[in-house]
């Protein structure tokens, strides 16, 4: 940039060479030019900057000859402008509806989420109500000599050890002639069913010499033989 | 003044804008068409790729479009316009710059330019216009390319005046350090932030 000469000069030099760039592209004001130009007139360093920021202009100038087809972009404009559409128009007027179903949706998650706490409220009363009411309540459960609640067809229960495979139970429970009606119960209990005219005794008999049963009874007590080492 | 700066009728972009503000999508799509080539020629100056272009070309838009009831007249329609695509473009050449990390801005797309115009002169120019900061040389795009005022620029750019006059004052300095054919003796060691 060029220096001032003298400094009672400096500051119109100064500030003379700020306008140049748009004395270049001729866009000051009347009297800002004619600023100009009468500096330019004594001021040979501001004339350099001149011939320089003009070369510099030229090369700016240059305008790109690749022409530009917007039809493209502006189907590009119009599906943004679709997309938003609906949150445009009057914007004064759908920025509140804007806000307004932002808050309606709050409003739902704020209703979904009472719901689900006065569910889980609900669920805990009813949770303690059954606990307590169970404690008066006569107890929920049976023996297996109990005689009231077994199926149909069943002659014996049996508790078989965890560790017997199926292969082995399968082959026992031939051997019985038994089939399984129903269970493992909470306590491992099975219900059997007679496959055939194997009287019940048999049956037992078998099962209890196995080393996998853990417990074998008939539930049709008129028709079992005495437990070994039992008087009937 | 140069064509770009002043090839649309003041008056018909205000009224334009006027039916953009009641909604009139007509009226976008006719203000689109005016400026689409002078945009995309002055933002062609600072990315590679025509994608580039048209997403800051079309944000502008859609600003103009969400914004136009905001315009009080405080300034031409153009220099509005501008002002909102130099923001986007602005943010659009942070956000490349960003994700390039150090990338050399050499890469920057050299303008397509006339042959009859002095090749080493342009070489150099465009090498020492992609070394200066960002908003020095769209200070500089935007009154030697575009042709605005020192005024418009100022408003373009939403600074005071004495900064849109020290941005230019120090890119002409840097350029003409960059420049040996403006009296500079080489290039810069570092493009200064």
């Amino acid at each position: 940039m060029s220096k001032h000469r003298s400094f009672q000069e400096a500051p119109e030099h100064e500030e003379i060479a700020m306008l140049i760039p748009w004395y270049v592209n001729n866009t000051l004001s009347d009297r800002d030019r004619s600023k100009v130009d009468v500096h330019l007139c004594s001021c040979a360093a501001c004339r350099d900057d001149l011939m320089l920021e003009r070369r510099v202009h030229q090369g700016m100038i240059v305008d790109c000859p690749v022409e530009y087809m917007p039809a493209a972009s502006l189907n590009r404009l119009r599906d943004m402008l679709d997309g938003k559409s609906e949150g445009r128009g009057q914007q004064a007027v759908i920025e509140p509806e804007r806000w307004g179903r932002r808050l309606r949706r709050w409003q739902w998650l704020a209703a979904a989420s009472f719901i689900l706490m006065a569910a889980a409220v609900g669920l805990l009363a009813a949770g303690r109500w059954m606990q307590g009411s169970s404690r008066l309540a006569a107890p929920v459960f049976y023996t297996v000599t109990n005689p009231a609640p077994h199926p149909r067809d069943e002659v014996v229960r049996a508790v078989f050890s965890p560790t017997i495979t199926l292969v082995e139970l399968q082959s026992l429970l031939d051997e019985a002639q038994l089939r399984i009606i129903s269970g493992p119960s909470e306590a491992g209990v099975y219900s059997l069913a007679a496959r055939s005219d194997m009287p019940v005794g048999t049956s037992l008999a078998l099962l209890r010499r196995h080393p996998a049963v853990r417990f074998a009874e008939g539930t049709a007590l008129s028709d079992l033989p005495p437990e070994p080492g039992r008087a009937r | 003044m140069t064509l770009l700066a002043r090839s649309a009728p003041k008056e018909s972009d205000r009224e334009l804008l006027v039916a953009v503000a009641s909604g009139n999508r007509r009226a976008l799509e006719e203000l689109y068409l005016a400026y689409h080539r002078r945009l995309a020629r002055f933002l062609a100056r600072f990315t590679p790729a025509y994608e580039n272009i048209e997403e800051i070309i079309n944000d502008t838009f859609m600003v103009v479009w969400q914004s136009a009831k905001d315009f009080r007249n405080a300034s031409q329609v153009s220099t509005w316009i501008i002002g909102i695509a130099y923001r986007t473009a602005l943010k659009s050449i942070r956000r490349q710059k960003n994700h390039a990390g150090a990338a050399n801005l050499d890469d920057c797309p050299e303008p397509t330019f006339d042959p009859t115009v002095d090749t080493e002169m342009h070489d150099w120019l465009n090498h020492g216009l992609n070394r200066l900061p960002t908003e020095q040389r769209l200070t500089l795009e935007l009154a030697y390319h575009m042709g605005h005022s020192l005024e418009e620029i100022a408003a373009i750019t939403d600074c005071p005046v004495g900064t849109v006059k020290a941005r230019m004052f120090h890119a002409r300095e840097k350029l003409r350090q960059y420049l040996p054919g403006l009296g500079g003796s080489g290039p810069l060691p570092e493009r200064a932030g």
